[in-house]
């Protein structure tokens, strides 16, 4: 009997045809990407798009089975394709890239897929692919793991959550004056190492001007700000020492940083009433050499150990410095960077009465690793495969006539939330008419051929729009990507500019909204500008979407984000240093820890993320929060 | 395989487990001999999992040659390999996942293993075989002391068995407002010891170290003696899923006539004893899960033989790395609503 046989008895010739003449997109060829490859080729898709922009680490090779050892730092979405041929009976088409590029993959790319498999590792992606699902009202098979957790959520745009109804695990913050004057654990050592010092020392420019005023010290004592500003700029002085290349003054570095600045936080008192005091090194715990002990990875040397190990690393990095361009960033898999981070954070540790750490731990730590095992990958791949045929409607017994009658799966028994259930399957929420993502306002696509982008001018736009949607005289326009505003009723400056003049393109997402209404006004409508060179010239077709009357104070509301963004300022650890949110639990596998003075990325990335806390269902996060013994879930 | 210490090179390659186990689990599972029976759709992905897991040795036994609808579910062979023995297909493909595992593969048929054969494994995981057959292997281990999982399916449905016999494990969790106490804490399960560490840098904090005693019974045992009453609530009754009456009654069939066939009607009121033995209303029987079941009968599929062949593998890995409590001691599966509990008989 033919290979589909076992197939064509569980979902019938029809809904087999129709498999076999769909088309999905995955995103992500790592842990669960590898996984859901398989199932997917297995489940006779007809054709499978995988984008990934990874290339395979050693580390990696635990979980995702489709990569060899012969295979490290090649791409995954290749290799992957190679690697399942012997099975493969689909068409599959390969990517090397990042699904956010939108020049890579426009909107209307995605437009030709029937459904989307999540396997990503990170949030922003995460959010990414579920707003471009929303714009297209694609569905969306989101999922992702951490250790023996797991979940999987299909999503049905209009009809169920979205990623974001659901408040997300938040990076966890320490304020500055922990991390700088007062740690008490192992993770406050590190990330002084790794943010302030290793960063200060090798990754930063050579000018000791930091723009401070806004920082939340995380304290009001003007005498510790005082003291952490004086060291901020004494710092400056030890890049010299590293630019110097003189091997003999790294003594110099230690001295600094483990007798004198210990010192002076031990003057100020206040510091120390209710806390234990630091105790400085001494000079001769500096000065005495001591043999290199090449210690095991996960073992905690002596503090005499740390000392030389610190000593040696830093004069390896030293003479790497000018070679890179007089610019090392922390690399967890850099073993120079790590070392350094290592050392310096056990060191501060040991002064600081807080237990000293192995390198292996102090790797997860600085690097935010994330554990990451074959089974629940398996499991969640298989649960997302299997949901992907009722999304598609495919099972005659079991129709789907309401998508909120479809189930999410989470790991039960693994994730120690319940003791007679191995996985747990609520049934999809409803849209929470809070999010600001696929509820707040309407959404749509602009189809734009190139040569619209500079020949059209704003006022145009917002004139056609008005009309389109029926649009009082008093509206606003905003770039939602930037929230910068473009049009307003007494904000008119950039009228007469073409789309491209005021920095419109491809991919940029602009926020129309009624301002006029008092009582009921036009809900706001968000559009995409898809830009696609094969349209004729002078195309600029807006979408027909149905733009409802509601009531007034429902508009998002600006106050909100404003105060939002004033407060940004608590050190944030995030997922990498080009200001992208961070990614703690969800992950497959790991970001990175960033501590940063400053709000992220200074803008007003997520309006009204305070308002979603009351969200219906909020099972993921208590999964990941709150473990316990108990059994919480509750069926239907 | 050596004892001891992990070599850097181990610790590279397991990283991102390890921080999950530790170490310690880590270098007991490399010391760890287990058997597999047959390589099906379930028996690749245990296959899969535990030797990327880096288990110590692996023996795999199955006389199979491979079909044309094994490709249609199976990731260890390819069309070209049609008539071709399952073994002599795939073995190059699983010792390529990871080389540092032992592997072994056995095309003797499972009725001319003795006694002597199985004693050399420290666990047995036998996949897609008849009731009948099962029972014989389970006396075997019961026999050896060795702990087994039983695992097949019905195309979207599925089940797992384990027997570990008698199993004492260890879980370490925070202590909450109630601290847990000694005794029984379900039919199988009973704590026996619990004691407590301070956490090193939170003294706030306070682990409990729990050991709990798991008996287990035999599947010959199991399939007299299974029931619910007394041991859900009512409510809790009513819900219980139509799989585990059916997947019951199928696998009493084969023990009783040896047969492959259930009609319609036999399944009906087979089933329908079931839920009286079980304790669960017939209410929960519906003719589309009935029909769907035979239909669909021994059919192998990719994603749920994935969630079987994870949760097994899982389980496995666990109880060799000697950390956390096993499951306890029979689950099915509903790939149509992901309904997946556990029950213990």
């Amino acid at each position: 009997m033919p290979r589909e046989t076992s197939l064509v008895t569980i979902i019938g010739e029809d809904s087999y045809k129709k498999l076999r003449s769909s088309r999905c997109l995955l995103v992500g060829a790592g842990g669960i990407g590898s996984e859901l490859l398989k199932d997917i080729i297995l489940m006779e898709f007809g054709e499978i798009h995988i984008v990934d922009l990874d290339t395979i680490d050693l580390s990696n090779l635990n979980r995702q089975f489709l990569f060899r050892q012969k295979d490290i730092k090649q791409p995954k979405s290749t290799t992957a394709v190679k690697a399942v041929q012997h099975f493969n009976n689909s068409k599959l088409v390969p990517y090397q890239g990042n699904v956010m590029d939108i020049s890579t993959f426009p909107l209307h790319w995605f437009e030709q897929f029937d459904i989307i498999f999540n396997a990503l590792d990170n949030l922003a992606a995460r959010r990414y692919v579920n707003k471009i699902s929303q714009f297209l009202s694609l569905p969306l098979i989101e999922s992702g793991t951490a250790g023996f957790d797991g979940y999987m959520q299909p999503i049905i745009p209009g009809k169920t959550e979205c990623f974001e109804c659901t408040k997300k695990e938040t990076p966890k913050t320490f304020p500055v004056c922990t991390i700088r004057s007062t740690p008490s654990q192992p993770i406050h050592c590190i990330v002084w190492a790794k943010n302030f010092l290793f960063n200060q020392l090798f990754a930063s420019e050579t000018s000791g001007n930091e723009d401070d005023n806004n920082q939340d010290w995380g304290t009001d004592d003007a005498e510790e700000i005082k003291r952490i500003k004086q060291e901020t700029n004494e710092l400056y002085e030890l890049q010299k020492i590293i630019i110097s290349r003189d091997a003999s003054r790294i003594p110099e570095i230690l001295n600094k940083l483990f007798i004198q600045d210990i010192n002076k936080l031990l003057a100020i008192e206040n510091l120390w009433k209710t806390r234990t005091k630091p105790v400085p090194l001494s000079d001769s715990q500096i000065n005495t050499p001591t043999k290199t002990a090449q210690s095991a990875s996960n073992s905690v040397g002596t503090i005499q150990e740390q000392i030389s190990n610190f000593i040696n690393i830093t004069q390896k990095l030293m003479d790497r410095y000018p070679k890179e361009q007089n610019h090392i960033e922390f690399d967890k898999d850099d073993a120079d960077t790590l070392e350094f981070v290592a050392t310096a954070a056990n060191i501060r540790s040991h002064i600081f009465n807080i237990p000293m750490k192995s390198v292996f731990d102090i790797k997860q730590i600085a690097g935010n690793i994330i554990p990451a095992i074959a089974t629940t990958n398996a499991i969640v791949a298989g649960a997302s495969s299997l949901i992907s045929l009722r999304v598609l409607n495919l099972l005659k017994y079991a129709p789907t006539t309401k998508y909120t009658d479809l189930n999410m799966a989470f790991t039960a028994k693994a994730s120690n939330l319940s003791q007679n259930r191995y996985l747990s399957n609520p049934k999809l929420a409803p849209p929470n008419k809070n999010c600001p993502v696929c509820s707040k306002v309407c959404r749509g696509v602009i189809k734009l051929s190139s040569d619209c982008l500079n020949k059209m001018k704003l006022s145009d736009l917002v004139v056609s729009i008005r009309e389109k949607y029926s649009y009082p005289q008093d509206i606003s326009l905003l770039d939602a990507s930037n929230q910068r505003l473009l049009f307003d009723y007494d904000f008119e400056d950039l009228n007469d500019r073409t789309l491209s003049e005021i920095n419109l393109g491809n991919g940029s997402i602009i926020l129309f909204s009624d301002e006029e209404g008092d009582t009921m006004i036009r809900k706001a409508i968000e559009l995409f500008l898809d830009v696609d060179d094969e349209l004729p010239c002078n195309t600029c077709s807006l979408p027909d979407v149905e733009v409802p009357l509601i009531k007034a104070n429902n508009s998002p509301s600006k106050n909100e984000e404003e105060e939002k963004n004033e407060k940004g300022a608590d050190v944030v650890a995030t997922t990498n240093s080009h200001g992208e949110e961070g990614i703690v639990i969800l992950g497959d596998d790991e970001g990175e820890i960033i501590i940063d003075a400053e709000p992220i990325n200074g803008s007003k990335k997520r309006p009204v993320d305070t308002e979603i806390s009351e969200a219906p269902s909020n099972k993921r996060t208590k999964l990941v929060n709150e473990p316990t013994n108990s059994d919480i879930v509750e069926l239907d | 395989m050596t004892e001891g210490k992990l070599s850097e090179d181990e610790i590279a390659l397991y990283d991102r487990q390890i921080r999950l186990w530790g170490m310690a689990a880590q270098a007991n599972m490399r010391s760890a001999r287990v058997l597999l029976i047959n390589l099906g759709a379930i028996g690749s992905e245990i296959s899969k999992s535990i030797v990327l897991s880096g288990i110590g040795h692996l023996t795999i036994l199955d006389g199979h040659r491979v079909t044309e609808e094994d490709l249609g579910s199976q990731f260890f062979v390819g069309s070209e390999d049609v008539g071709q023995w399952k073994l002599e297909a795939a073995k190059d493909r699983i010792q390529d996942l990871n080389p540092r595992v032992e592997l072994k593969f056995d095309k003797q048929a499972l009725h001319e293993k003795d006694e002597i054969f199985f004693q050399q494994f420290d666990l047995v995981v036998a996949t897609e075989m008849k009731a009948d057959e099962a029972i014989k292997v389970n006396k075997l281990t019961r026999k050896l002391n060795i702990p087994l999982y039983v695992a097949g399916s019905n195309g979207l449905f599925a089940y797992v068995f384990i027997d570990l016999i008698e199993f004492v494990s260890e879980d370490e969790k925070l202590r909450s407002i109630r601290p847990t106490v000694v005794g029984p804490v379900s039919s199988n399960r009973s704590i026996i010891e619990i004691t407590t560490r301070k956490d090193e840098e939170d003294e706030t904090k306070v682990y409990e170290r729990i050991k709990t005693r798991n008996s287990y019974k035999s599947l010959e045992e199991v399939l007299c003696t299974a029931t619910l009453k007394e041991k859900l609530t009512r409510r809790q009754l009513k819900r219980v899923t139509s799989i585990l009456p059916l997947t019951l009654t199928l696998l009493q069939q084969e023990l009783n006539e040896g047969s492959e066939k259930i009609g319609f009607e036999l399944l009906n009121r087979e089933a329908a004893a079931w839920c009286g033995k079980l304790g669960v209303p017939m209410a929960i029987l519906n003719d589309e899960y009935m029909q769907q079941i035979i239909n669909q009968r021994y059919i192998e599929f990719a994603p749920v033989a994935a969630i079987i062949g994870g949760t097994v593998a899982q389980d496995v890995i666990n109880i060799l790395g000697k950390r956390l409590s096993p499951l306890n001691n029979f689950i099915v599966f509903d790939g149509v609503t992901l309904d997946m509990p556990i029950f213990e008989f």
